[in-house]
């Protein structure tokens, strides 16, 4: 099939993107608009590095294709800028050092915003849940669970 | 200096990365976009051991979207490379296979397309033609009479020596002690290969500066070690490459083995535009490489008193099809043999075996952990034996500093015996007077 | 490539679905499908999120499930556990948001576990029109492939006995399926009335287990029957081996699975 030019919504601003419908959202981001902040790891859905929210709710965009997202609100890491939730979560994974490699956190805070967005006070067993699409091989998950805990109890309203 | 001047140690510190790793700006080489970007997929040996009698590119190169398509006909220098070739080691390894293959999956032509999926097309219309050879998959059949042979020097060994293929480190006399023990306690122990799995793939881009000169962004671990492989394979000067590293996205010893970056860089040298060479999901679990697994068959000679008197470890390390870093894994392994203790005759005969798998390589604590699986299994088997506490038993035969150990150095700095101490303490294990009294300073302390 | 249709009506989704045949893929998440598609010889993927075919409904006595409802939908409206779990099972929460029903049905093993659940409660499929039972849909498998109709729903009565669903897996949560079991039994005076044995991974496509049931019919559950049918699954499935398990543990473990089922269905 040929390319065609699709208008997304990628963090609240419009853009255009010229791309095959069935390439995958991961792929649009990546090589069409340089959003380096959202990874490729194993495009089967299995890892979670390529987690996004597709409005609002966490999606893989490895397993996306592009043409099924038109008209529909795409955040990423970029676009959390005024979230004191979010920013709370980031500064927490530097201080408990949930992140060695880095290159599952973009997913992990996805997974954990939402998370935290859905049950402010989860029990570890929800956490561990709601971070079970993400695959980390550098930490042993134990200080990003760690660091949920301490922003949950922090109470923070959302955004 | 006392404790309270230090500003650094014992305190917690801000890792600068994280500051970028949350923010989603972390750089990895894949962030860097070149337009007219070529995406290179590599056609690769269906069976583990066989004959090429034929490679036809015809269909592949004619496959739209086809820049280049490169075989070990395009090679401008080496055909055979290791990448401690600089240091000595055999250069036993194809760039791209020529007249056999060793593994099932082992690189034959490179495929250089407009897009990964063109490529990728394009690399299935490859067409070898292979006799088939038997497979050798077990360290020690390798090793037999009438084994199918890998090398090509006559048998499936890396020969450290000229008169035993084996490393040995050879300490007191072991079979004298042996029949002067209490106790002999002799088991086989085999460890499985481990895949490394980063979550990001290994992978390059090369690009041409337009002046001779070639930056490529990779994810090897180690930069200048594979700038200096990649000027040996293609022949060219050092210093007409620049190799940029972007934030490893996981490497735990498994992006050391430089299999992108050659064939990447002469692809775009061969097209003159930026090459893009990443290995799949798939292709970072079948292709890359493992830590190997070992084979280990030990035998100890124990005193009533808790002393080992003598080991003897016979070893394989399945390097797979090619040597890489097996030659230097076995010689690190052999330095931690006979394990953190000292023991006063020792005996190792350490094999690099080959065989028909995918080349293993490093993983923390390359050519160590496995033994330390064996030792330590050999450990508790052996205080068992004698009816001790194995706390004890370790502690009774832990190396001490100035002891020299089996290869002949001197032991430093070894605290093993405080560590045992403050582990016991932490798990609630009991250590009698005696044994709270000891240190790693000097065996009859305490 | 392959190409993209996103029709804007379930007629013409059927109706492409008429005119393509076996080069054409539905699309419910995409989570099973985009993974292998590229290797079927397909030439098209029609999307159907947008045709409003998300949604339970509860009809008298029984549920009704749009073809395009997700795990996590599944998770918060249908208040069955035995489906709320096997839906939890599927993978992580965005798998879960992505992931339909419909899809399921599908699904390549070691997956489709909702799918095992609804063949114990004697689903059908509806096809605009048309039904058809769960059971014979998977009788007239074949290759499981290429799509014979636009699936708009899938239906069931409320269980009229107890449902349980277990899994065997190697990880606790987010894992792919080495043998799955459903079971609902229905009893009165103490004897079972009705056992619908439902086993996944130990096939192409989810199975019913005949002489598993047969074994419980008529029969007290107890210790014995159970027993019983256990063994008899055991020895009626051909499992294969695949990256997750091999034949004989998926054998060995649809008797461990058919019997804690049958010991949990309350």
């Amino acid at each position: 099939m040929s390319k065609k030019l699709f208008n997304l919504s990628i963090n609240g601003r419009d853009e255009g993107v010229v791309a095959q419908p069935m390439a995958s959202l991961l792929e649009v981001l990546r090589d069409g608009l340089e959003v380096n902040s959202v990874r490729e790891g194993c495009s089967q859905g299995g890892c979670g590095a390529c987690t996004v929210l597709v409005d609002g709710e966490l999606r893989l965009s490895c397993l996306t294709p592009a043409g099924t997202v038109e008209g529909k609100a795409i955040q990423t890491l970029d676009g959390t800028a005024d979230d004191a939730r979010f920013q709370a979560l980031q500064e927490a994974f530097i201080e408990h050092y949930a992140a060695q490699c880095g290159f599952c956190t973009s997913g992990m805070l996805a997974a954990a915003y939402k998370l935290l967005d859905a049950n402010p006070s989860p029990s570890r067993d929800e956490i561990v849940e709601g971070l079970s699409g993400n695959i980390c091989r550098c930490t042993g998950y134990l200080p990003i669970i760690e660091a949920i805990q301490a922003v949950a109890a922090m109470k923070i309203k959302a955004a | 200096m006392s404790i309270k001047e230090l500003n650094v140690v014992g305190k917690p510190v801000r890792l600068r990365d994280l500051e970028t790793h949350v923010r989603g700006q972390t750089e990895y080489y894949e962030d860097t976009h070149y337009k007219r970007m070529l995406h290179l997929k590599m056609h690769r040996s269906a069976y583990g051991h066989a004959n090429i009698k034929n490679i036809d590119t015809r269909d592949a190169a004619q496959s739209p979207g086809v820049v280049a398509v490169l075989t070990h006909e395009d090679l401008p220098g080496k055909k055979l490379w290791n990448p401690m070739g600089a240091f000595g080691v055999r250069e036993d390894e194809p760039v791209l296979a020529f007249d056999k293959v060793r593994w099932k999956g082992e690189p034959i032509a490179a495929v250089v397309a407009e897009t990964p999926e063109e490529a990728e097309a394009a690399a299935a219309k490859v067409k070898v033609e292979y006799e088939e050879l038997p497979l050798v998959l077990d360290v020690e059949e390798a090793l037999k009479d009438g084994a199918p042979i890998l090398t090509t020097w006559g048998f499936n060994q890396y020969p450290y020596t000229d008169d035993h293929p084996e490393t040995r480190v050879r300490f007191g006399d072991v079979e004298k002690a042996f029949a002067e023990a209490d106790h002999i306690v002799e088991d086989s122990y085999q460890t499985k290969p481990i895949e490394h799995a980063p979550i990001e793939t290994t992978g390059c881009i090369a690009k041409p500066d337009g002046n001779g000169r070639y930056t490529v962004h990779t994810n090897i671990q180690a930069l200048f070690f594979a700038l200096d492989n990649v000027a040996a394979i293609l022949d060219v000067p050092a210093a007409s490459l620049r190799f940029v590293g972007g934030t490893v996205g996981g490497g735990f010893g498994g992006k050391v083995d430089i299999q992108v970056e050659p064939i990447a860089t002469l692809a775009a040298m061969r097209t003159n535009r930026p090459v893009k060479f990443k290995y799949t999901r798939e292709e970072e679990m079948r292709i890359s490489s493992t830590r190997a697994a070992w084979r280990l068959h030990v035998k100890d000679g124990v005193m009533n008193d808790g002393r080992v008197v003598a080991r003897k470890i016979i070893s394989y390390q399945d390097a797979g099809a090619y040597t890489r870093l097996s030659a230097y894994g076995t010689m690190k392994h052999c330095g931690h043999m006979p394990g953190p203790y000292s023991i006063p005759n020792v005996s190792v005969d350490a094999h690099v075996v080959f065989t028909n798998r995918p080349p293993s390589s490093a993983m923390r604590g390359f050519g160590v952990m496995a033994g330390s699986f064996a030792l330590e299994c050999q450990m508790d088997k052996c205080a068992k034996a004698i009816g001790m506490d194995p706390w004890q038993f370790r502690m009774i035969n832990a190396y001490r500093d100035g002891d020299t150990k089996a290869h002949l150095k001197e032991a430093d700095d070894t605290y093993m015996v405080e560590t045992i101490q403050a582990a016991a303490k932490l798990a609630g294990h009991e250590l009698p007077a005696g044994f709270q009294k000891m240190t790693s300073m000097d065996r009859n302390g305490g | 490539m392959l190409n993209l249709l996103v029709p804007q009506s379930t007629d013409e989704a059927a109706s492409l679905v008429a005119s393509h045949a076996g080069d054409l893929r539905i699309m419910g998440g995409g989570t099973n499908l985009l993974r292998y598609v590229n290797k079927t010889g397909a030439k098209h993927v029609m999307a159907v999120s947008g045709l409003g075919l998300d949604g339970v409904q509860k009809p008298d006595h029984g549920w009704s499930l749009g073809a395009a409802t997700t795990m996590t939908q599944i998770r918060r409206e249908v208040s069955i556990e035995a489906l709320q779990d096997a839906a939890a099972g599927v993978g992580g929460p965005a798998i879960q948001n992505m992931a339909t029903v419909g899809g399921n049905l599908f699904a390549r093993e070691p997956y489709g576990d909702v799918a095992v659940v609804l063949l114990a409660l004697d689903a059908t499929i509806v096809r605009g029109g048309d039904k058809q039972s769960l059971a014979d849909f998977y009788a007239e498998w074949g290759s499981g492939d290429a799509p014979t109709g636009l699936i708009t729903s899938i239906d069931f009565a409320n269980p009229s006995g107890g449902v349980a669903y277990v899994k065997r897996g190697w990880r606790e949560i987010n894992s792919a399926t080495v043998v799955c079991v459903a079971a609902h039994v229905t009893q009165a005076g103490g004897k079972v009335t009705d056992a619908r044995i439902a086993i996944g991974g130990v096939s192409a496509h989810p199975v019913r287990c005949a002489p598993a049931e047969a074994a419980l019919k008529g029969n007290a559950l107890d210790t014995a029957s159970i027993a019983a049918a256990a063994e008899d699954a055991q020895k009626a499935v051909s499992p294969s081996t695949d990256s997750v398990a091999s034949d004989w543990y998926r054998k060995r473990m649809t008797g461990v699975f058919v019997r804690r089922a049958l010991e949990q269905v309350t």
